[in-house]
């Protein structure tokens, strides 16, 4: 591969993700002061050139790696780096591409916030962290910054910390994401002892460590160290569980969901190209590591959210809900492709979810704001985000309309989208991956398929219920159109929602210059007839589902009963967040709430016992002082004291007495005598 | 350079105090202006010694690698038939000690500050925080075990009377448990610092020493020594070496402290003025961690590679045990001194790994410990001198009251549950990877102590963000009312200003590590193959 | 024939009266005489065994000695309880306590 012509880029990169920073750094200091948003608009803007640049140099060509010694442990270096790679430099590209679009939206979205300086700041933080994520060249530096992501998304999804609920949910996200954070340690460690670096080139390169490591009797043997082969297949398991947690992904998506508190704005950044792609990105960046048993894993949890989400999104009211479930649902699909193996599909379908999932939101947003507008204005009491509320806004909102119907395609997996390229791709791969399976594992692509069908569904309920069927209340008819500066940006994620962008071709995704820029190296046996044939099955689904959503929604036809079982377990989730409520936090409250009163009770209870005791002895210790030893003492000197006293009667005073007394003694003494000498 | 640095250091506190007492009692001001001073003459000292420090002064077993040290024979007396009794003024630092020394510094002036509004009996206040302050720069440097011993008993005497008198309501009882604990724990410390005594001889003068770095040699032990490397002497059925070991250890355990020997940790927290509280959690618990590093891992070596599992395992321990137990807990204070619990675990597990990278990040976890515990204790303290009151569930949406109050707290909440960027992150971070990597490098540690301790770091988002949630977000409700709500004023410069430094640290030391490690560095090195033996 | 018992059954029989007068009268000048029929009691034991010396006459000297401190002794102690008696203006020793501790 021809070298990139200059040796600076780099610190091209570094600008592009130290921009984003800056503005949020120049944000918190202006305080109150940077309310328009310029500065976090020039800074991502920046960012977008310099990305562009350092996307149009490296793409395609070798990779490009600076890094600079950051401090040493012991005797091991760690390094601030950047690598840029295919894979790296798209998605440098990616952030402030969507980035930017959510700004300019943000501005008016979110006009009149008392805190919108805050807000400001912290958009600038999340890109910043996002964007050194991608390019991290070693897997601390990605931790670090996998962590500040989370801390961003902390901070805004409880933006309005007011709210009750908003402060649940990001003390909820951040805390799941713990959870991945620590598999992401664990994966850390287990490759740092095994290795004793974490460079991801050194290590995940084609003829890097890890492919040069073997498993051998059971060990797993790498340049001179070894572990058990368990460890393999658990090191690739921390990972994972760090991009489930991440991602969303089943069992640790119930974060995303609660996540939906925070500005929609922020939703659409989450849900595009800042937060759960990490995960995705994380999964195809260290792709080596992962054996058979890990990738099968990862296949089944991705195949399995993406059912599940897909089935829990049919029934849900809140329009940003369906939306989340719809995006865990996509992670899943991204997820499962990776387990399958094709990486290069599901970054793709990562860019192209990216641009059609944050548009979903805005327009949805867009609706929102509209909503409450209508609600300010009339002093109404709808739910902004309840879609039963909605209905035929189409003619209101005719622009908004247009878009979230083409995202909605692109979601659907439509022709002429991008989204029908990438999710082609998968489907295609998936379906060449099964049929090298054994077992079970063979039905996994259908399962994905079922998942498109029930996308295609879902979505086709939003756009039907919010924009076609009848309006629910007469008002809805006085909202209106959104200003400008919401359109722009959603006109221009519409335009990258489109198959162009990707692809000259609209049906072949082999053409789609984004896959080919990193196709991995080993991919199983391509079935051509399933190039043909999944397109068509597909979109033949796609079609069919949304005509009966179509029946269902608009004509009103709706055949099914709410109360039954499966409707309930779809509308509640299934019930995982009450599960987790009564499997996880209760029993660690409860342990927590047993621990504190045992050491209350018996720990310091057993000091405090033992000080009771000292000083039960020494009061034993004392009494018997007093008692025992020194009233021996005193006895000797009482008795002393009475037979003195008893004495002293003797003496009377009168001089005849005592002289009777010596006269009897005498006497008594003589007689003694006598008896004694007779 | 001036080659009494070191002991200038030391004894700067105690010139203070013989001016204090001279001062007539009504110079209120005097005292805490004078006790400033001491603090930032000590604290650019000591900044300045951090600075020349070389990296490469490994210390730890040879005296020539220490650096500012001064040995001067102190006593010496001729005990007929037990020989010569040798005691030394013997000082020096290695990168053991070197953070430790500027961290007394900073917590120290940091302690002054909060001490600022102190109202009762300023001069005895100020006098026995000054002679606190040299005896725990005493401790950090003394290198003569005799030496050590003074200035660690030296240490409880300040601090039981300062918790005893300027305390909350139960302060008797929190300092006579804080006393006898402590006391307990150095008691028998003093039978194994004789027994020391007679088992080791100068190798120049032939007569028994308090010298640590004589007793770290095994070749100067004389071959039928109690302590002896080679005689495997047994106590009470137990080697006496091991014995010996495990009496310093708990000695030094009672400070971390570890699980169970906890407990005087939270009400000496809880009862302890502000100030106080900033310098148990900001010092007084490294004294602990220092203690195992130098002198049961320096003097026991064998011993601690020995005994790692079981330290490893009380790590883990105190690592999960005290999480969990700051989860439940319903008063401020105590919650984040059971946190001090949990995170001072980690330094143990690090320091049991025997890997530089955990070790390193042990000591690291303590530096960074030291101010960010320091800066909870202070938040807490803003809150208590407005309304009185720590019990969580008494407040609600103070972010809407006192943002910049709230902006501190969320800081440094998110510094001490590991966020990276802060100090905590890498502190934990590397001793996890160390613990991790202990196997397969000396096969100490086995792994599953690394995921479980990583676990404390989840339980520690836990409580933390659960706590803010609770009292600073949502709508402001306060039990107090509308009396809290005009007392609840934001933080004042001094306050913020008293916070910025130890955040700023937090902040650099989180962002470029360097500063400490590079430090730390050779004589983690130095340590790990001291006990190792590679 | 007198013989040596007779002699001591006198000085016995002085003795004993001298002896009831000592304890048993309430006036001192009463006490006074039984001591010295005690007194005389004792000289005439002296005397009568003083036979039994006759190269010295040890009996009959010391019965003289003994006469002349016993008149001197008289002399004194009349001296003494007419002194009590100005101060206490009794003579009886039952009245004169003051020996005892008050």
């Amino acid at each position: 591969m021809p070298q990139p012509s200059v040796t600076y880029l780099p610190f091209v990169a570094l600008a592009a993700v130290l921009l984003p920073f800056a503005g949020s750094l120049l944000s918190a200091i202006a305080g109150r002061r940077s309310q328009s948003g310029a500065i976090a608009i020039t800074a991502i803007a920046g960012s977008l050139l310099t990305a562009a640049y350092v996307f149009a140099q490296v793409w395609g060509n070798a990779p490009v790696h600076g890094q600079w010694q950051w401090f040493v442990i012991g005797e091991t270096p760690f390094h601030v780096g950047l690598l840029l790679d295919n894979q790296s430099v798209l998605m440098l590209l990616l952030v402030p591409l969507i980035a930017l679009p959510v700004h300019l939206y943000s501005v008016a979205y979110m006009k009149g916030d008392p805190g919108i300086h805050r807000y400001w700041m912290y958009l600038g933080l999340f890109c910043f962290a996002m964007m050194a994520l991608v390019v991290a060249d070693n897997l601390f530096l990605l931790y670090v910054c996998w962590e500040l992501v989370g801390f961003a998304s902390y901070l805004l999804i409880g933006f309005w910390f007011t709210r009750d609920t908003a402060v649940q949910a990001n003390k909820k996200a951040f805390i799941v994401n713990r959870i991945g954070d620590i598999g992401l340690l664990i994966g850390i460690a287990i490759l740092y002892a095994q290795f004793g670096t974490l460079d991801i080139r050194t290590l995940f390169d084609p003829h890097g460590l890890v492919a040069a490591s073997v498993v051998a009797d059971g060990q797993w043997i790498a340049s001179g160290r070894s572990m058990p082969a368990i460890w393999l297949t658990l090191s690739g398991l921390a990972f994972l569980l760090g991009a489930i947690a991440k991602s969303a992904q089943f069992p640790l998506h119930v974060w995303l969901p609660d996540a939906m508190e925070g500005p929609t704005a922020v939703s659409s950044l989450i849900h595009a190209a800042t937060m759960v792609a990490a995960g995705v990105f994380l999964l195809a960046r260290i792709f080596p590591l992962f054996n058979g048993t890990a990738l099968m894993v990862m296949a089944c949890i991705g195949v399995f959210t993406a059912c599940m989400a897909a089935y829990f999104a049919l029934t849900q009211y809140d329009i940003k809900k369906i939306l989340a479930f719809s995006t865990i649902s996509q992670l899943g699909f991204m997820v499962a492709g990776i387990g399958m193996g094709a990486y290069h599909a599901a970054l793709f379908h990562l860019a192209t979810h990216a641009f059609f999932k944050c548009l979903l939101f805005l327009a949805a947003g867009a609706v929102i704001h509209e909503m409450q507008h209508l609600n300010k204005q009339y002093g109404l009491e709808i739910d902004p985000q309840d879609i039963r509320g909605m209905g035929g806004l189409r003619r209101q909102m005719p622009l908004t309309f247009t878009v979230m119907a083409i995202a909605a395609l692109a979601l659907g997996g439509f022709p002429l989208t991008g989204g029908f390229l990438s999710k082609d791709a998968l489907l295609v791969h998936a379906l060449e991956w099964g049929a090298i399976q054994p077992g079970l594992l063979r039905l996994l692509p259908y399962f994905l398929f079922a998942a498109a069908g029930l996308t295609a569904f879902y979505i086709a309920r939003l756009i039907f219920k919010v924009f076609v069927a009848p309006p629910a209340i007469d008002r809805l008819t006085q909202i209106h159109e959104v200003g400008k500066w919401m359109l722009v940006p959603m006109l221009f994620l519409a335009a990258c929602s489109l198959f162009l962008v990707f692809s000259l071709h609209p049906f072949d995704v082999g053409r789609a210059w984004l896959t080919q820029g990193m196709v991995p190296d080993t991919l199983p046996p391509t079935l051509p007839a399933a190039h043909t044939l999944v397109p068509v099955t597909a979109t033949l689904i796609a079609l069919l589902m949304a005509w009966l959503a179509w029946k269902w929604y608009v004509k009103g036809a709706y055949p099914l009963r709410t109360t039954g079982l499966l409707y309930k377990l779809s509308l509640n989730q299934g019930y995982l967040d009450k599960l987790y409520d009564l499997a996880v936090i209760s029993p660690v409250l409860r342990l927590s709430h047993v621990l504190r009163e045992a050491d209350r009770y018996l720990v310091d209870g057993t000091i405090d016992g033992l000080g009771r005791l000292g000083r039960l002895l020494a009061a034993l210790a004392g009494w018997m002082d007093q008692y025992v030893v020194d009233g021996t003492v005193r006895l000797i000197g009482k008795i002393a004291y009475g037979l003195g006293n008893v004495l002293r009667r003797t003496q009377t005073g009168r001089v005849q007495y005592y002289l009777f007394t010596m006269f009897f003694i005498v006497l008594i003494v003589l007689l003694y005598q006598m008896i004694i000498h007779a | 350079m001036n080659p009494h640095l070191l002991s200038i250091l030391i004894f700067l506190p105690l010139l203070a105090a013989v001016v204090m007492l001279l001062i007539p009692t009504v110079q209120k001001a005097a005292y805490k202006y004078i006790a400033l001073v001491t603090g930032g003459l000590q604290l650019l000292l000591s900044g300045y010694m951090y600075y020349r420090f070389h990296p490469k002064g490994a210390g730890i077993t040879e005296e020539r690698l220490y650096q500012f040290k001064e040995h001067l024979p102190w006593i010496r007396l001729d005990m007929g038939g037990m020989g010569r009794l040798e005691i030394d003024y013997f000082i020096g630092v290695d990168g053991l000690s070197m953070p430790f020394l500027f961290l007394t510094a900073l917590i120290m002036i940091i302690a002054i500050g909060a001490s600022w509004n102190m109202q009762k009996q300023l001069k005895g206040y100020f006098v026995l925080l000054m002679i606190l302050n040299m005896a725990v720069m005493g401790v950090f440097s003394a290198l003569d075990f005799f030496l050590f011993y003074v200035f660690y008993e030296l240490m409880l005497l300040p601090l039981y009377f300062l918790i005893g008198i300027w305390g909350g309501a139960r302060r008797e009882y929190a300092a006579i448990k804080f006393f006898l604990y402590t006391l307990f724990g150095s008691v028998f410390m003093l039978l194994v610092i004789v027994g020391l005594y007679f088992s080791v001889t100068n190798p120049e003068t032939g007569a028994h020493t308090f010298n640590m770095l004589h007793m770290m040699d095994p070749g100067n032990y004389a071959p039928n020594s109690l302590f002896s490397w080679l005689a495997e002497n047994q106590l009470f059925g137990v080697p006496a070496r091991l014995l010996a070991f495990i009496v310093l250890f708990v000695a030094f355990a009672i400070k971390v402290p570890i699980v169970p020997l906890h407990t005087w940790l939270p009400d000496a927290h809880v009862e302890a003025p502000t100030p106080i509280s900033i310098i148990l959690a900001g010092i007084l618990l490294k004294i602990g961690g220092y203690g195992i590093l130098r002198i049961c891992f320096g003097i026991f070596p064998d011993m601690a590679l020995q005994s790692a599992w079981w330290l490893g395992l009380i790590g883990v321990v105190s690592i999960l045990y005290g999480a969990f137990v700051a989860l439940a807990q319903r008063d401020l204070k105590r919650m984040i001194a059971y946190s001090s619990v949990s995170h001072m675990g980690f330094v143990l597990l690090g320091a049991a790994s025997l890997t530089a990278e955990g070790l390193a990040g042990g000591i690291f976890q303590m530096i960074s410990h030291g101010f960010l515990s320091a800066a909870l204790f202070f938040l807490v303290g803003v809150l208590y001198d407005r309304v009185h009151d720590r019990d969580i569930y008494h407040f609600r949406g103070l972010a809407s009251t006192m943002p910049r109050y709230t902006a501190l707290v969320a800081m440094t909440f998110f510094a001490s549950l590991g966020l990276p960027g802060f100090s905590a992150f890498i502190g934990e971070a590397f001793v996890i990877i160390g613990t991790f990597n202990s196997e397969s490098a000396h096969g100490v540690l086995p792994r599953w102590m690394a995921i479980a301790g990583s676990v404390g770091i989840l339980l520690s988002a836990a409580y933390f963000l659960w706590t803010l949630q609770r009292m600073f977000f949502g709508q402001p409700r306060f039990k107090g009312g509308q009396e809290w709500l005009a007392v609840l004023k934001d933080t004042s410069t001094r306050e913020t200003l008293i916070m910025l430094p130890m955040l700023m640290l937090a902040l650099t030391l989180g962002i470029y590590p360097a500063f400490a490690l590079e430090k730390i560095n050779a004589s983690v090195l130095a340590l790990v193959s001291l006990v190792t033996g590679g | 024939m007198i013989t040596l018992t007779h002699f001591l059954v006198v000085s016995a029989c002085i003795f004993a009266a001298g002896m009831y007068a000592v304890l048993a009268r309430r006036n001192a000048i009463m006490v006074l005489v039984g001591i010295e029929l005690i007194i005389n009691a004792a000289i005439l034991n002296l005397v009568a065994f003083g036979r039994y010396d006759s190269t010295h006459y040890g009996g009959q000297v010391f019965a003289v000695f003994a006469i002349v401190l016993a008149a001197a002794g008289v002399a004194v102690a009349l001296a003494i309880i007419l002194n009590v008696y100005q101060h206490y203006k009794t003579i009886n020793p039952e009245d004169i306590r003051d020996l005892k501790e008050k």
